[in-house]
């Protein structure tokens, strides 16, 4: 086969359906990146729109251009898109676009679930901008603190449009975060061992483990302030034994977690392209590696410094107040190890880095003002002024934006294939770099001079008057720039201008294909001897277009692919993958009529929703079996791999296990939410405790055994060549106990509506009744499978995927019945 | 997976210990505040010295385990990182945890 002929073999196997069908039914990790980009940018234009109004607001003193009902939701939206709807899926566009290009693959590890997180970021984002276009958007500040934010002081629909909209966009990080830890660790180029891997990926890693550890407190307390509000459930209302502080906790646990979470992706676009620019190699690449760890960890143990003006006991203030100091120091780190490289090399001084300049300026300042706030004694003095906006401007404009306009200008030839050729951009960064520096060093300014934030107004005898005015101009300015970056962008991609291959001369994986790349990347797969594989071989791309990697031979109709082992990067699995499907879009429609149930208060179609989602989730899974055994299969280059169809740990196995672990940090903050009530909140112990029941601890323990003891009997028999009938028998019998333990458990719990405690034991029942019931459905669907002929012993990869389900409903029973009955015991 | 976990494992050690001596100074302190032990060392800062005094010493050993040769990792690469982590989680659980012998425990 010559290239040609592979490359057209290769198009009609990957590619979408033509036209605006394809939108619909794509999976390919090359559109629905752009896709996401392209909405990304959109609420970026929405949230700057708001930027400016309220700017033209602050303007000047007694401002009359919008009331205060109408601020509180400008600058609630404007920090809730920013965050939320730009900063996050702009992380997860660019990774989703780059990251199988870079690890020399064809795509990420679930392509259904990228669409389908796709979607319900595009659909939980309408439903926010919506709001605002009719007037109600949330209006309770982008932390959305109760007791404001609750059913009393906030009855309307505002904050649930919030509280819902965010947690189904939420769903779309969570999938992004699992589909990038299973795809970095398990689809790379054969032979990319750990050492080898682009340092982008690393920090995407990092970044992915911290999402799925730092978001679902978030989640959490969405969901519980949502209750609250939705039926009376007191979590945070003092007097019934609630407390606001713990919103607050939940909050920043993810909060601040969070800005590393958009700052760290960034960095390793700063980490990518200064090399690059420079012509040498990222100094202290190890270092880096070690640096991005320790600040993941760091950035986890900092949360209360949102909250030092609260009140809490003084050696909790100091605790958080040195670790605050010291996660600057790995900042310091990458930061030298970035000027290190400079030093080292021979830069050039093209557009991409002149805003990595613009970054490191920037940032720097934002870092250290934020050593500033870290001490306690100066965080009471400036904190909910104009300064901490100021300070969080520098690290958020400077720290993300700046790197990912570099990022644009860098990655945009590989995308379309095209060179800019009018020279707005150099223009656009001085007015985006001065605009963004007269705007935000005039807000430190008058922070100090005591201007609060979120206010709406304030009169001139105040003397914040000029500064003010410096500010909006300058807050001008950067927008008039950024509209320039957007026209630079649009002419860009409309203009026949057709750049060279590799025209930055990177040694980085994703130069090695034809530009714009095609949709299946590679037509061979490269096998990786170095970090630099470019360098080390400039031809290589044109060998693994003629065939010489692996994979070189599709066959027909199927999107194929291989994993490899994670430290050593030796292939070890050959993957099929599935093709264009409507699915992810219905799945998420369908989802989000689950979510809209709840928005407007229909609740009679809250539970057709949910079956539903069971329903379709059913047919997704089913349709990726297999009825006759695959055998293994000859990947080129002399290898043989086994299916991944045929082994026990699958690519399914390894994302329920990374989905499990963002699970268990749901359920772990709920822990600490209970344990957090019995010590801090007032009104504590309850006026009445649950009494243990035999019943419910006697079947829950048991439908927990029952459930792990029978899904291993039933692998341990299909494996063996037997019929696993009994083991899936008794597996159903324990899980449908371990419901009926549960439910019976909700149903004792005394008044969830009159005091924290019922409340929060309500919340621990439901939980676990959700996860049995998720594993009767489990074991159902395997039944069905049985009978229709998908099981067989070289098909095993379904059974212990179900079996690490079951193993997580045992581990959570236990804590849940000790919650419950441990302090009638004790009492 | 395992050399994922050994790179992990010095700061997620230190995040552990430093909440849960967070957590314990908030329990201990709605316990027995009051109480005295050693002559005029008030007994919640013996509880905390000695949790720090714990969270140090599990840190060293798992800086000394990482540095063994049968539970460090058999690729260099791995080696060198999951060090420096661990020393950062030793390094991090000295100064963040330094408070509990010095500001006052429970006000
Ligand atoms: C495009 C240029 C931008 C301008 C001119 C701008 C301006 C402002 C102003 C004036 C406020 C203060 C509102 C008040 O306290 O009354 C604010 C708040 C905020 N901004 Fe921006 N901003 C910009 C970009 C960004 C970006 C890129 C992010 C994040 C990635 C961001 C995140 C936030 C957040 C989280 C708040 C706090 C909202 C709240 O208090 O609830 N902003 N912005
Ligand atoms: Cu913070």
């Amino acid at each position: 086969m010559n290239a040609l002929k592979r490359h057209r073999r290769l198009d009609a196997i990957w590619s979408s359906q033509p036209g605006w069908k394809g939108w619909f039914s794509t999976v390919n990790h090359s559109d629905v990146g752009r896709m996401f980009l392209a909405t990304a940018f959109f609420h970026f234009l929405v949230g700057g729109v708001l930027a400016m109004l309220i700017r033209a607001q602050l303007a000047t003193p007694h401002s009359a251009f919008a009331g205060p009902e109408i601020y509180n939701q400008l600058f609630t939206m404007h920090g809730t898109i920013m965050m939320f709807l730009f900063a996050i899926p702009t992380f997860e566009g660019l990774a989703i676009y780059l990251l199988p290009k870079m690890l020399g693959t064809r795509d990420l590890a679930y392509p259904r679930l990228t669409a389908y997180g796709f979607w319900c970021y595009f659909f939980g984002g309408a439903m926010l901008l919506l709001s605002l276009v009719l007037g109600i958007a949330p209006d309770g500040g982008w932390f959305m603190y109760p007791p404001l934010t609750g059913p009393i002081y906030s009855p309307g629909i505002n904050t649930d449009f919030w509280l819902i909209g965010i947690t189904f966009v939420e769903i779309s990080a969570i999938c992004a975060a699992v589909e990038f830890t299973v795809s970095i660790l398990k689809y790379r180029a054969p032979g990319m061992s750990l050492a080898k891997m682009p340092i982008f990926a690393w920090y995407a890693l990092v970044t992915s483990l911290m999402i799925l550890t730092g978001f679902p407190p978030l989640i959490l307390g969405s969901i519980l302030l949502e209750v609250e509000r939705a039926f009376g459930l007191p979590f945070f209302q003092a007097e019934h034994g609630g407390d606001s502080l713990l919103w607050q906790h939940l909050f920043w646990l993810f909060g601040h977690p969070e800005v590393y979470i958009i700052f760290l992706p960034a960095a390793g676009v700063v980490s990518t392209i200064i090399p690059v620019m420079a012509r040498t190699t990222l100094l202290g690449y190890g270092w880096v590696v070690a640096a991005v760890v320790a600040l993941a960890f760091l950035s986890f143990g900092l949360w209360v410094h949102h909250m030092f003006a609260t009140g809490i006991p003084h050696m909790g203030l100091a605790f958080f107040s040195a670790a605050s100091t010291l996660v600057a120091v790995p900042t310091g780190i990458q930061i030298f190890a970035w000027i290190g490289t400079l030093w080292k090399g021979r830069p050039q001084l093209h557009l991409p880095m002149l805003h990595i300049l613009g970054f490191f300026v920037t940032f720097v300042i934002g870092g250290l003002t934020g050593v500033m706030v870290a001490v306690v004694p100066f965080d009471w003095q400036v904190h909910d002024t104009a300064f901490v906006t100021a300070h969080l401007h520098y690290v958020l404009f400077g720290g993300f934006v700046f790197p990912m306009l570099a990022a644009i200008y860098y990655w945009l030839p590989l995308a379309t294939g095209r060179k800019r050729f009018f020279r707005l951009g150099e223009v656009a960064f001085a007015l985006v770099f001065f605009g963004f520096h007269l705007t935000f060093l005039a807000m430190h300014w008058v922070g100090l001079m005591g201007q609060r934030r979120r206010i709406p107004t304030y009169a001139p005898e105040d003397g914040w008057t000029t500064i003010n005015l410096i500010s909006s101009i300058g807050g001008f300015i950067m927008a008039i720039g950024l509209a320039i970056v957007l026209l630079e962008v649009v002419l860009h991609m409309t203009t026949r201008h057709r750049v060279a291959r590799n025209p930055w001369r990177s040694g980085s994986l994703e130069w090695a294909m034809t530009l714009p790349p095609p949709a299946y990347n590679f037509a061979s797969l490269p096998h990786v001897e170095g970090r630099d594989p470019l360098w080390a071989d400039e031809a290589l791309a044109v060998r693994l277009a003629r065939g010489e990697g692996y994979l070189g031979d599709p066959p027909d109709g199927q999107r194929e692919t291989l994993t490899v082992d994670i430290a050593t990067g030796d292939p070890d699995y050959h993957v099929v993958y599935p093709a264009n499907t409507r699915l992810p879009i219905v799945f998420s429609a369908v989802t989000g009529l689950f979510f809209l149930s709840l928005l407007l208060k229909v609740y009679w179609l809250t539970p057709l929703a949910v079956a539903g989602v069971a329903a379709v989730g059913w047919g997704w899974v089913w349709t990726l079996g297999r009825r006759e055994d695959p055998g293994t299969q000859d990947v080129g280059r002399g290898v043989r791999l086994p299916s991944s169809d045929s082994v026990a740990r699958s690519p399914g196995w390894w994302g329920s296990l990374f989905l499990l672990v963002a699970n268990a940090t749901f359920f772990g903050s709920l822990l600490f939410g209970y344990a957090f009530l019995w010590t801090v909140a007032p009104d504590w112990p309850p006026p009445a405790l649950i009494a243990p029941s035999l019943f419910v601890v006697a079947v829950a323990l048991a439908g927990a055994a029952f459930g792990v003891a029978g899904i291993a009997l039933a692998d341990r028999a299909n494996r063996r060549g037997g019929a696993p009938v009994s083991g899936l028998g008794i597996a159903l019998l324990g899980t449908l106990g371990s419901a009926a333990a549960f439910a019976w458990l909700m149903i004792g719990t005394p008044d969830p509506a009159g005091h924290a405690y019922g409340a929060t034991l309500f919340v621990l029942g439901a939980y676990g009744l959700f996860h049995a019931a998720l594993a009767v459905l489990m074991t159902c669907f395997l039944i069905a499978r049985l009978r229709s002929g998908f099981m067989a012993p070289g098909r095993a990869a379904g059974l212990p995927i179900v079996g690490l389900w079951m193993a997580y409903l045992a581990l959570v029973t236990v804590p849940i019945l000790l919650a419950a009955y441990l302090p009638w015991v004790l009492a | 997976m395992n050399d994922l976990l050994r790179i992990l494992a010095g700061p997620l050690l230190w995040l552990a210990t430093f909440s849960a001596v967070y957590g314990l100074n908030g329990v201990v302190c709605g316990v027995c505040a009051g109480g005295t032990a050693f002559g005029d060392v008030s007994l919640p800062r013996v509880i905390f010295a000695v949790a720090w005094l714990v969270a140090i010493g599990l840190q060293l050993g798992l800086v000394a385990a990482l540095h063994t040769a049968r539970l460090g990792s058999r690729s260099s690469f791995v080696r060198v990182v999951s060090r420096t982590t661990g020393w950062v989680g030793l390094a991090a659980s000295l100064w963040t945890l330094f408070p509990t012998v010095v500001t006052s425990s429970c006000l």
